[in-house]
């Protein structure tokens, strides 16, 4: 069977669907930042307005720079996904906070905003590893 | 064989060479053909959540090599590939597979796969979990069923699990994963576990030093069921974290040689010597 070749770019694309999409089913009412696990670890997010830290996720999904509390939020998330049920708008606010960091690290184009580990070895180490306890053939018809 | 499926295991997994081959033997025995794939060039992509051209390009690229082996079920090892492919990688290309979570298939299979654990591992372990995941395949249920088929197992009943996916994504708020650390020490202790039990291959890389640094014995279940099962694989990565600074020494030099001293010194030895977060008073 002969495949079409998939077009590239199709991730951004939905990246900027799903964000044009949360845009619009937000209301702003701040349940997913009260379930969320992580905030007693950003000290910005001290007395924070749930409201006013969604909103500025919201900010930062539509380009702009995000208030200093988004950006803390965005920085401690890591995925619980608490979030979910909160939402009594089927926003999907992990998704909702995936692009945001995306956004904010420059992952999109814009600048970095909020703390990136560049770990330049990343993969390199992986094949190290891998060269450790794999043999040839594995290395060369597994990988 | 009755299925033929891709085992799709990852890039962080390759740590640990007897969890990839025990997995392997593990289908074979449960008559699963397995093809596996993984490293670099199956990348899912998540980890570039700052480069997101490049992100899209590992995604598209996968998807695209998994259509083209044209086996109908990939599953997964790895909970951030799992999720990346539902969340992401599926909605925006066309993978022309079923995707399922390994912890799931075995399950499915839990009736075959108990006739093979014929060894006793007499240990009361703790079975460490997190929240995220959870919602998409039912691991913290799930995994300590399939760890109660091995004789002489007792998972003790525990209500903690860590926030986030994996422990992966702790590591970039340290005082979270210090919380962790200290959370589950204390209810090792609370429960007189004999062990941990970690479901993900990166809650273990951060887990596995409570062995040399706090007595407390630490495994992936994928341990235990090879145990169980008589495998033969020796777990290299914890023999490497025990000897810490002395891990050149235990890899030996030949195989050093394989991935060079320097670099061996600069991006492997740092995680081999270092300690779980949050043991000390002092840190705070």
């Amino acid at each position: 069977m002969t495949r079409t070749a998939m077009p590239t770019g199709a991730m951004q694309a939905f990246l900027r669907r799903e964000a044009d999409r949360i845009l619009t089913a937000c209301t702003r009412c701040g349940k997913c930042f009260e379930a969320c696990p992580m905030t007693r670890y950003a000290p910005q997010l001290s007395g924070a307005d749930p409201k006013a830290v969604v909103t500025g996720i919201l900010g930062i999904l539509s380009g702009e720079d995000g208030s200093p509390e988004a950006l803390g939020w965005a920085s401690v998330c890591v995925r619980s996904g608490s979030c979910v049920p909160a939402c009594p708008d089927a926003v999907d606010p992990r998704m909702m906070m995936r692009i945001a960091r995306m956004t904010a690290s420059g992952g999109l184009g814009g600048p970095r905003r909020i703390p990136v580990r560049d770990d330049r070895d990343y993969f390199d180490r992986v094949r190290a590893f891998a060269k450790l306890q794999l043999s040839e053939d594995e290395l060369r018809d597994w990988m | 064989m009755s299925e033929k499926i891709i085992f799709w295991y990852g890039c962080n997994v390759l740590r640990h060479g007897d969890i990839v081959h025990s997995c392997l033997d593990i289908l074979r025995r449960l008559g699963v053909d397995a093809r596996p794939a993984g490293g670099p060039d199956y990348c899912c992509g998540s980890v570039k959540e700052a480069n997101q051209a490049a992100a899209d390009g590992m995604a598209r690229r996968t998807v695209t090599k998994f259509n083209e082996m044209g086996r109908e079920r990939v599953v997964a090892w790895c909970p951030s590939c799992h999720a990346h492919m539902t969340g992401f990688m599926g909605q925006a290309y066309e993978p022309e597979f079923g995707l399922t979570y390994l912890v799931d298939l075995l399950y499915e299979r839990r009736a075959e796969l108990a006739a093979f654990l014929e060894r006793a591992v007499p240990l009361r372990v703790l079975v460490h979990k997190h929240v995220g995941f959870n919602d998409k395949v039912a691991v913290n249920d799930r995994l300590p069923a399939l760890l109660r088929l091995i004789p002489g197992v007792d998972v003790v009943e525990d209500d903690y699990a860590a926030p986030g996916y994996m422990c992966a994504s702790l590591a970039a708020v340290p005082a979270a994963m210090k919380d962790m650390v200290r959370e589950t020490v204390r209810r090792v202790a609370l429960h007189r576990a004999d062990a941990v039990v970690t479901i993900y291959h990166q809650c273990y890389r951060e887990l596995v030093g409570l062995e040399p640094h706090a007595n407390i014995r630490t495994f992936n279940y994928i341990h235990l069921l090879a145990q169980s099962m008589g495998l033969p694989y020796e777990d290299e990565y914890k023999a490497w974290k025990k000897a810490g600074a002395g891990a050149a020494a235990a890899i030996g030099d030949k195989r050093l040689e394989q991935v060079g001293v320097q670099f061996f010194e600069r991006a492997m030895l740092p995680e081999l010597v270092k300690r779980p977060p949050g043991l000390t008073k002092d840190e705070g």
